[in-house]
Order: C-alpha cells, then structure tokens, then sequence
C-alpha cells in the first residue's frame, strides 16, 4: 500500500519523527518537578546516562550494522577522563604529598606519570573523554574495516580489545588506581556551577546531553553519511560498487558512536562520584547490548528508553535479593524472546501498534465515504 | 633445563583443559556457524551434574561423565529445537539468543543451589601424582591430557567415519542439495548441537575437581574456548588441537616470564591481530546455510 498520508512534506514528516524524539526529552526534563526527592534523581540520573550509552550503541548496531561488544570501552575511557581530572582537584589533605592521589602515594609513586599531567585542565579532560575514545575507536575501526573485517568477528575483536584495556587498568595499580579504581573526587565545576552528584545542577546537565546526543544521532541518520552507513549495513558490497570509500564510513560511524560514549561515561563519573574498572566491563557491556536490543536497535529513541526501563527495573528490583535473581532470569527470558521474535525491539512494536491503528482509522473513514457514496447514488 | 621441562608440561595441561572446552565449541561453530555463547553455561552445567551426581547419588566422577553427557547433551538438544533452529540465516543474532540463554542458565542455576562455591572430589585412584621426564606431575592431569585426545578421537571418528558425520559434512557443503538428497538437516544439526553441548558438559565435569564449581564459572572458559576456535580455525578439528596446545604452551610460557594478566592481555592481542591479518576462512561470516 502507498504512503497512507497523502500529502505530508517534508517538514511535517521530520515533524513527526522528532516529535516522539521530543516527547522523551520533555518527560525527562520535567521529571525533577514531580520528583522531590535528591536520592531518587541521582538514580535516574544514572539511567538517564546509560541510556545515552545505549543510543551510542544503537548508532554503531542498528544503523552501521556494527555489533561492537566492547561499547563499554569508549565508556570507560571517558569516566576515567573525569575521573583523572576530578582526582586531581581533590584538596590533597589525606596525602600530604603535593597534589599526587592518594593511590599513587600508597604505591610509592613519586611524581605524577607524564600522561595524568595534563589532566590537571579540565577542558584538556573534557575534550580528552570525548575525543580520546574517538581516536581510540577511529583506530581500532581503521585496523578492522580496512582489512574489511565484518560481522562476528568485528564483535570478537571489540570484546578483546576492551577485555585487554581492562586488563592493563587493573594490572597497573600504581597509575590507575588498579581494582578499586578512582575514588574519593572533587565536584566537578563548569562556569561557576557546581555539579554535586545529588543536585538538581547534575540532572539537568545529564538531561542536557541526553538531548544533545539524541538530537546529534538523529541529525547523523537524518545525513547523507548516516544514510550510506545505513545501506552499507543492508548491503556493503553494493554500496562498494557504487564507489563509496566503505570503510571510511564506517570508521566515522564507530568513532562517532565512541564519541558520545565517551561523554556518556564522563557523566557517569559525576554522577556515581567515582570510575572503576568494572565500567569498562563485559558485564556492562553485554548489558548495554541487551537494553539497546530490547528497546529497539533501529530506534535511538527506542534505545534509550530500553536502557532507561531496563536498567530502572533492575535497580528498583535490587533492594530484594531474591527479586533481582528472579528478574535476571526473566530478564534472560525476555531477551531472547526479543531476539526472536522482536527483532526491532519495543520500538518495532510501538511502530507496528501505531501503523495498525492509523491504517485501521483510515480503513473506517473510506468505508464511511464509500457508505455516503452508496446513498447518494442510490437517492 | 628441569624448569623448561616443567614449563612444558605445565602447558600441555592447560592445552588439554582448553581443548576439552573447546572442541564442543569448534564442532558447533565449525558446522553450524553458531557463536555459542551458552558454551561456557553447559561447561558450568556439566560441573554442577558432576557435583549433583557426587552429593546425592554418591557416584565417583569417572562413572556419572555418560550420565553428565547425555544430560547436558540433552540441555543442548532443546536448546537448538526451539531457540537457535529459529534463527536461520540470523548468525549475529544467534550470539545475541545463546547469551540470554546463557543468563537464564546461570540464573536458574543460582537461584535453585545457589551461589556459594562447591567442590567435587578427585577420584581417588587419580590422586597421586607420577613421572614424566623425571618431574613429579598430578596423575588426574595427566588423566586430563589423555582423556582430551581421547574425545578429540572420537569427535574426528565420528566426523569423518559415520553416517551421521556425512550427513552432517554434506550439509555444511551445500543445505539443500542435502536435504534434496533425504537427508533431515533439522535432525542432524540438533544432534550435532546436543553432542557439542555434552562434550562441554564433560569439560566442565572434568575440569571440576581442579576449579571451583560457581554459578559464573563459565563465562572465562568461553572466552578461552573462542579463542582456541578461532586461532584454529574453522572447520578445522585438528587446527583447535594445535591451537589447544599452542596457546596452552603460550600462557604458560609468558605468565612464567611476566604474570597472569600479561600473558592474557597478550594472548587475546596477539589473536586480534591474527584475526585481522589471517585471510578468507577467518574472516568471511558464516551464514547457516
């Protein structure tokens, strides 16, 4: 069947794709007058976050067709940007050493390694979280898509790679902070705000970028890359034939979606006061890949709905033991159900529900036409 | 020269252990292109039958590994029938399918023993320790490294010299001039899957007395286990085999020379790289045919 809206423009069919993009903006900005509690805005200030790591994953998967199982890198890359400079701030008083962290003193450091040195400038840190894991993932994607590696094993070296980051953070104790990673910061401090993590500042600046990077994301699939990146997912070597440099687009799609990662974790060391290794995790990881799944991968508004929804259940669930056990396990359940069955994710379904009814409205209006068409030529 | 000879010996044992969880993999993977992230679940299943087995039946761990295979290869065979057989021509999407699955295992695992570390017996005839070029080496190890070739044996013999392995080969060749020819791929991939699920099964039970038996034991051997496929190649029984021991000899070798963490760091590197630079065969996704 044609397009059932016989004459929407342009501007009104973009109008209609925003608008659900802006709904969600809109709730997540008024939640704090209907919340008037700090506790709780800090924890949905938390989703908020991993649902911008999510919509980082959905442009890499569901638009580049790229499964990237280490999307936790560019995460963790990001939050130890902020967590470097913020550490650094820290009045150094439990020391005594002259502005060296505390960790490093406890490894007998002496002097400040030359990589922490700049990170005494915030904006250096700022620029360094969001371009940082750009570069790292531009290379990384250079290294795989030249060699045009594709599919699995693109999610096989991603995991890797990340597992190996990991794996260095933890084993240099002495400049990373090791296991326990990096605690105990300075509040972060941008033209004279002060972000404490259970502020309203801190949940209106994630409420910000949660915008940003939804509005960023859109533009980019809304682009005549972000279109090239969408066919070269549905059919890379017909796009090759065409001409299009390939790799080269997906090389900007990996380090875009790294980008806004990036900014993804250093919101997350604000909010959660701290970086660990854990945040470039599997565990993590996988999870992301979950909600970005179960939201919908081919939806960024979808995506981000799936990690807040997600995540929000899990953590309003982990207060009881017993219930966060059994909620893994449905949760398992209703992921490979997802897979299965659902493969665009609740926002498949939402579409689908939306098209159905609209369809269905129009379906009535041509039968009350046709019953008035029927009685005037009767008469 | 002692030391170099321990070296060695201290790799081929954990060669044979990677072996053991990864020829399952290798078998699944190879035939069916099914990233089998459940793989490390039916290791963790096989660990917790050998454990359950032992505690309330009172059987030795040589005489529940048939039970062990044949429960866990059961596990495999439904598993395949109404999860994966659903996701033909699906492969990223069948990583995504096995590791929830893999989550509802480890999960229903935890909630009905739960989480606390269990431990299975040595049997006791395995317990001593003997000779080999004069070092003094755990019996149940050496045990190990013969049972490995052993399975690797019979996995090669049943590829390559029964009814079922043809079929399974034909399959692999060409899905529908197979089935043109009467063959049931359905039939035939639900059993390969059952029988990689029990071999995975038997690694777990076996490596049990060495480890700790946990609910998320699975998850490193996984990750081992790929890595073992995949320098190996696909497709290739007795590429996993060298690469078993290679990379058995390799994390020996460097942990020996740095630490644990170093070595992995460098092995998961070194096969980054061999991924990217090791042509066809590796790198063209397989679909299901």
């Amino acid at each position: 069947m044609p397009s059932h809206v016989p004459h929407s423009s342009g501007l009104q069919r973009l109008i209609a794709q925003l608008a659900p993009l802006l709904i969600v903006c809109a709730v997540v900005f008024a939640l704090p007058v209907l919340l008037n509690n700090d506790f709780l805005l800090n924890k949905v200030a938390r989703y908020l976050v991993l649902g911008i790591l999510t919509i980082s994953l959905g442009l890499s998967w569901g638009f580049g067709g790229i499964l990237n199982l280490g999307q936790a890198m560019s995460f963790g890359l990001g939050s130890y940007a902020m967590a470097m400079t913020l550490k650094l701030k820290t009045v150094p008083v439990h020391t005594g050493a002259s502005g060296l962290p505390d960790f490093m003193v406890w490894n007998n450091v002496a002097h400040l390694p030359w990589f922490w040195e700049p990170f005494r400038s915030l904006s250096f840190a700022i620029a360094a979280g969001l371009i940082g894991p750009a570069l790292v993932a531009a290379a990384l994607g250079w290294f795989m898509f030249r060699g045009r590696v594709t599919g699995v094993y693109v999610s096989i070296i991603t995991l890797a790679t990340m597992v190996v980051i990991n794996l260095v953070i933890i084993d240099q104790q002495s400049y990373t902070g090791g296991f326990n990673g990096i605690t105990d910061l300075a509040q972060l401090e941008l033209f004279g705000v002060a972000f404490d993590a259970y502020g309203r500042a801190t949940y209106y600046l994630v409420a910000s970028c949660v915008l940003l990077s939804l509005l960023v994301a859109f533009a980019f699939t809304k682009s005549k890359a972000g279109l090239i990146v969408q066919a070269i997912r549905d059919h890379e070597s017909r796009v090759r034939y065409f001409g299009y440099d390939v790799a080269l687009y997906q090389i900007f799609v990996f380090a875009l979606s790294a980008a806004i990662a990036g900014l993804a974790g250093m919101l997350y060391t604000v909010v959660m006061e701290f970086a660990s290794p854990t945040f470039l995790g599997v565990q993590l990881s996988l999870s992301v890949v979950v909600w970005c799944a179960v939201g919908g991968r081919q939806s960024l508004v979808g995506a981000f709905l799936g990690a807040v929804l997600v995540a929000g259940m899990q953590g309003a669930l982990s207060e009881s033991a017993a219930f966060l056990e059994t909620w893994t396990l449905v949760m398992g359940a209703l992921f490979v159900l997802v897979v299965l069955f659902l493969p665009k994710g609740l926002a498949g379904l939402a579409q689908a529900a939306l098209r159905w009814t609209v369809q269905r409205r129009q379906a009535a209006g041509r039968d009350v036409a046709q019953g008035v068409g029927q009685t005037e030529g009767s008469t | 020269m002692d030391q170099f000879i321990e070296q060695i010996v201290t790799g081929l044992s954990i060669g044979s252990i990677l072996l053991l969880v990864a020829l399952g993999l290798s078998i699944i993977y190879g035939s069916m292109g099914i990233i089998n992230l459940a793989h490390g679940e039916f290791v963790m299943l096989g660990a917790y039958a050998a454990w359950v087995f032992h505690t309330y039946l009172g059987l030795g761990l040589l005489a529940s590994l048939v039970p062990i295979f044949l429960v866990v290869a059961a596990f495999g065979w439904v598993i395949e029938r109404f999860v994966l057989s659903l996701l033909n021509n699906r492969p990223l999407d069948t990583i995504l399918a096995t590791w929830g699955v893999g989550i509802m295992l480890q999960q229903a695992v935890r909630l009905m023993v739960g989480s606390e570390l269990r431990y299975v017996q040595l049997p006791p005839a395995l317990s001593d320790s003997m000779d080999v070029f004069g070092i003094p080496v755990s019996s149940y190890r050496v045990f190990l490294f013969v049972v490995s070739i052993a399975l690797f044996g019979a996995t090669w013999l049943l590829m390559n010299r029964t009814t079922v392995g043809m079929k399974l080969r034909a399959i692999i060749q060409d899905r529908s001039v197979a089935a043109s020819f009467g063959i049931n791929a359905k039939r035939v991939y639900a059993l390969t899957f059952a029988y990689g699920a029990g071999l995975a099964g038997l690694a777990g039970a076996l490596v049990s007395p060495l480890k700790s038996v946990s609910p998320d034991m699975g998850t490193g051997y996984v990750v081992d286990a790929f890595m073992v496929v995949v320098l190996g190649g696909v497709q290739s029984l007795a590429g996993t085999v060298a690469s078993a021991f290679i990379l058995g000899e390799l994390s020996g070798g460097i942990a020996f020379l740095q630490n644990d963490t170093v070595a992995k760091a460098i092995v998961l590197l070194a096969i980054v790289v061999l991924i990217r630079f090791r042509p066809e065969g590796l790198f063209t996704a397989r679909v299901r045919a």
